[in-house]
């Protein structure tokens, strides 16, 4: 009889004391599947690294006082659209009060396509969900729906600044011929909306561009026009596959510029992974390299949870303090009857945000719900990507 | 007029590599009437298979590397036989269709599993020689690859009209009922046949891996479309015309994307595939029926 | 209850796919085009609500008969062509009516922004559904009436004769043509039933996923188109939508809690369905 006293005792203390535990659930989502599958593996790692982080120091604070721990479930979108937008209404079903993710840009487009447009406007049926990007990287999306934030580096002002001190480091250096990744919608707008842009507005004279196909596998014709434009820099806007492939190219036909530019997304281990030897010396910005004591401890921490630690996975690293700093900031209840005010709540405060601090220093938030991150300049040196210089 | 001849002998070279694969499709699709859409697929598996041999051997040459892609390209040419063709009745034709689509998907999602889709570089023979004729250049691999794709043919056609097993494949896939009341095993046969050109297509994989520097699963369906077309050009079930095909796919490809771009180029290139069927629909080197 | 209302959304448009090439796959015929009459039917519908500003009921019409007109003039060519070189056929014709779009560029300025299609970069913005306010359940039923409307359509086809005459070309041409069966008028007839199918599927398509490019239509969605008959057997409608159900709502989403390997499973399990059932999960007709 006094065990199973004993027994119901323990029990009622265990179950209140778990009644008591919140969780807080946060939906991650992006691409595990295709030649994406490492992007939403480290988003992964990242997103449960940190929320492990939080939870070790107390978790998040809620509205009544109490705290609650965060929870992080993460889904394959596989880069395609329709399972985008079916996750994010998987996710609207859940209790998650918000969503971190894309990684594809062409799944963001749809995705905050079917957001609601503008709160309380009462005629859209728009879905009323907090997303909070953490890579897809092609600008200008964030403007499309006013619960789409995205934390992702801001390539205008990043390629701006790299040709600014491109133009003062070497000031011998006049032209710029650029190779294109055409059907990729994020390569695509980085050439012409933004390196093509920023090279001429810092002076350089941009004698033209190449293009090619992601999955093109030849490209004696463009190196050729590369040989040909005879520029002092060549700025390649693809993905490391195709990045290589042109590289290797220009080592056979012996071109070599004085300088070489990359696209954001490949100042990552793809890229040394597929040409090392050819990438030596090519110059990208990034928005994140470990050079900060937070920085080198995210890298550590996510490694921990299997994941590489990039400008792409420590935007995610982010996103979850930020996400803290907003739940703690507008009070959330985390109670299940109260979902859909705390998202708003959610939505809200990422609006309210005027500045977040990132791993590199402090990140500005702007007008239209994306961000203003601080960057540096990293080289391919030996097999490893070295910080050539930070402006910060 | 240099250029335009540089970029024609480019074009022309590159398309070894089509003719290389083209080989193997039209061996499978025209030889054996067989529709394996997984056959680029399971090539470029092989090539992968083969980087295993770097992991064995440190710092292994090319040619072993090579030849462990042979070799896993036969084993999987082996596997897709079996899964799709062995047990599947021949009153069904969709389905060893569809199930060879099955394996396209399963082999593309295994390599992107052990990989995380991240290409990877691939070691090559002579890829860093080009000969030089004043300002005119041939790449050195490719000539390798064509080189390699003109023995396979010798070999294949040796094979297919001088042996047994040519024989008995060529009879099995004519007639499999008369086949086997000749007393040819046709199961035994046709899990043969598959195994050479498996064979063939590891090699073809770790070839195009060489000449294009990295592995990647954005590969695989390029080269299956290629190699569908290669094979309806060059004629269904002639190697000769695979590789002719091949060269003459290579060659446009690349004069349409000087001259339109490459956006409007493959356009230009199903262009060439339709003019074939409607004017030639045999293909280069028509079956003799 | 919204995610269910989106699944049968999907399975819906899908099922419009599917059945586009199941009407073309009874006459024998294997068709991977399916997937450029859906971009056709996708990219004119899309179109005509947001830069004529069209209602989506005649902008999907217009999407319909493009797609069958299309598919009509695909249809007479198609017959030159068999077996092996109508896949390669229909295959490079898809693909060039995607690189078609890739190139396409049509941009109209509306309100301060310019809007419509812009080649690689896709067509955003087709937002008809959430801005009339038509709720995801709204928008599910819409589809679903299409859906009903064409397997009734293709149900009682089958019954009548029709339908016969669609499936002894499938069966046996020369048998077919001997006892007087007009071979031409059956196999365009039933490409551009097919067209017509896929255009209406592709434009609601366009209108759900609010955002289009030409990567979406692809040898990938290509595949799909005629996967699902063939998965699901050509015996009767029925078994398309099975099969874009075991597809989409039990492999896409259900096994969505084995994490990577749901990926793995899909293409074993479709092999596995093959070598079990080679006739497709309800099997043939008259079997």
């Amino acid at each position: 009889m006094k065990k199973i006293a004993i027994a119901v005792a323990v029990a009622l203390a265990a179950g209140s004391a778990y009644a008591q535990e919140k969780t807080i659930k946060i939906a991650g989502f992006g691409a595990k599947s295709g030649v994406v599958r490492s992007f939403g593996v480290n988003s992964e790692a990242a997103l449960i690294a940190a929320a492990d982080v939080i939870n070790k120091q107390g978790g998040v604070k809620l509205a009544d006082g109490s705290s609650a721990k965060i929870a992080v479930e993460f889904y394959d979108d596989r880069c395609t659209a329709e399972e985008g937008i079916s996750i994010i209404r998987r996710i609207y079903g859940t209790d998650a009060v918000v969503a971190v993710g894309p990684t594809c840009s062409n799944v963001a487009e749809p995705l905050f396509g079917i957001l609601q447009k503008k709160v309380d406007d009462k005629g859209d049926s728009g879905l009323q969900m907090p997303v909070f990007t953490d890579v897809a990287i092609k600008i200008g999306l964030a403007r499309i729906s006013e619960w789409a934030f995205r934390n992702v580096p801001n390539e205008t002002t990043m390629y701006s600044s790299l040709f600014y001190w491109l133009k003062t480091k070497y000031p011998a250096v006049q032209s710029v011929y650029g190779g294109v990744e055409e059907d990729f919608a994020h390569s695509r707008a980085s050439w012409y909306a933004v390196m093509k842009d920023r090279a001429e507005a810092n002076g350089y004279k941009v004698i033209g561009n190449s293009k090619w196909l992601v999955n093109d596998t030849n490209f004696s014709t463009q190196v050729r026009e590369i040989k040909n434009a005879n520029a002092d820099i060549v700025a390649i806007s693809a993905h490391p596959f195709t990045t290589c492939g042109v590289l290797k190219e220009m080592q056979r036909q012996g071109v070599k510029p004085k300088l070489l530019v990359g696209l954001t997304s490949s100042s990552s281990l793809e890229t040394l992974q597929g040409c090392a030897k050819q990438a030596e010396g090519i110059i990208i910005p990034t928005s994140f390299a470990p050079v900060t004591k937070e920085g080198k401890a995210a890298a550590e921490t996510t490694a921990k949870f299997k994941g590489a630690a990039d400008l792409h996975s420590m935007a995610a690293w982010e996103n979850i303090f930020i996400l803290k700093q907003v739940m703690e900031s507008e009070g959330i209840s985390a109670d299940k009857s109260q979902l859909q005010a705390d998202r708003r709540k959610v939505r809200d405060g990422l609006a309210k945000l005027k500045q977040t601090q990132g791993l590199l220093g402090v990140t500005r938030r702007t007008e239209d719900r994306e961000a203003d991150k601080p960057y540096l300049f990293v080289q391919a040196k030996g097999g490893n990507w070295v910080v050539l210089h930070n402006p910060l | 007029m240099l250029d335009f001849l540089q970029t024609l002998s480019d074009g022309v070279l590159f398309g070894a590599i089509y003719a290389l694969i083209g080989i193997g499709f039209t061996l499978v699709f025209g030889v054996m009437h067989k529709i394996n859409m997984a056959y680029a697929a399971a090539s470029v598996g092989g090539a992968y298979a083969g980087l295993l041999v770097l992991k064995a051997v440190a710092a292994a040459p090319a040619w072993m590397v090579f030849f462990g892609a042979f070799l896993a390209g036969g084993m999987l040419g082996w596997l897709v036989y079996v899964t799709c063709f062995h047990f599947i009745p021949l009153s069904s034709p969709l389905a060893p269709l569809m199930s060879t689509v099955g394996m396209l998907l399963l082999i593309d999602e295994v390599i992107v599993h052990l990989t995380a889709g991240m290409p990877q570089s691939y070691p090559a023979m002579f890829d860093d020689v080009m000969l030089r004729f004043g300002e005119f250049t041939l790449r050195g691999d490719l000539l390798l690859v064509f080189g390699i794709s003109v023995l396979a043919m010798i070999g294949l056609l040796a094979l297919l009209y001088r042996s047994r097993l040519g024989l008995a494949t060529r009879a099995v896939a004519q007639q499999p009922t008369a086949a086997q009341l000749c007393g040819i095993r046709v199961t035994r046969v046709n899990a043969l046949t598959f195994v050479i050109t498996g064979l063939l297509g590891g090699l073809a994989g770790a070839l195009i891996g060489a000449s294009v520097g990295a592995l990647s699963p954005l590969l695989t369906t390029p080269l299956t479309v290629k190699g569908l077309i290669v094979t309806v050009i060059g004629g269904l079930g002639s190697i000769p015309g695979a590789i002719v095909a091949g060269l003459l796919v290579g060659g446009f490809e690349n004069l349409f994307q000087q001259f339109r771009g490459v956006t409007e180029r493959d356009m230009y290139v199903m262009l060439l595939l339709f003019a074939f069927l409607v004017f030639r629909p045999g293909g280069l080197f028509p079956a003799k029926s | 209850m919204d995610f269910y209302f989106g699944l049968a959304q999907t399975v819906g448009i899908h099922t419009l796919l599917g059945l586009s090439a199941y009407i073309v796959l009874l006459t024998g015929q294997v068709s991977l085009a399916q997937a450029a009459f859906f971009a056709i039917g996708a990219y004119s519908a899309g179109m005509l609500t947001v830069l004529a500003g069209w209602h989506v009921v005649p902008a999907l019409g217009a999407g319909s008969l493009l797609g069958a007109v299309t598919a009509c003039a695909v249809g007479f060519p198609a017959l030159r062509v068999k077996g092996l070189m109508l896949v390669v056929a229909t295959l490079a014709f898809g693909e060039g009516v995607r690189l078609f779009f890739f190139n396409f560029d049509y941009q109209v300025a509306k309100g301060g922004i310019r809007v419509g299609p812009l080649g690689g970069e896709g067509f955003r913005q087709i937002r008809f559904f959430p801005e009339h306010g038509w709720t995801t359940a709204e928008v599910m039923l819409f589809i679903w009436v299409f859906v009903i409307g064409v397997m009734a359509l293709l149900w009682w086809l089958d019954r009548s004769r029709y339908g016969a005459v669609l499936r002894s070309v499938g069966e046996d041409e020369v048998a077919a043509q001997s006892v007087g069966i007009n071979l031409t008028a059956v196999k365009v007839s039933a490409m551009t039933v097919g067209g017509a199918i896929a255009g209406v599927g592709g434009g609601l398509y366009a209108h759900y996923t609010t955002h289009i490019e030409h990567a979406n239509f692809n040898v990938l969605l290509a595949t799909f188109a005629i996967a699902y008959p063939i998965v699901g057997g050509l015996r009767t409608v029925f078994g398309t939508l099975t099969a874009v159900i075991f597809v989409q709502a039990f492999l896409i989403e259900g096994l969505r809690f084995l994490g990577d390997w749901r990926n793995l499973l899909f293409g074993a399990l479709i092999v596995l369905a093959m070598n079990l059932r080679p006739h497709g999960l309800f099997g043939r007709h008259g079997a």
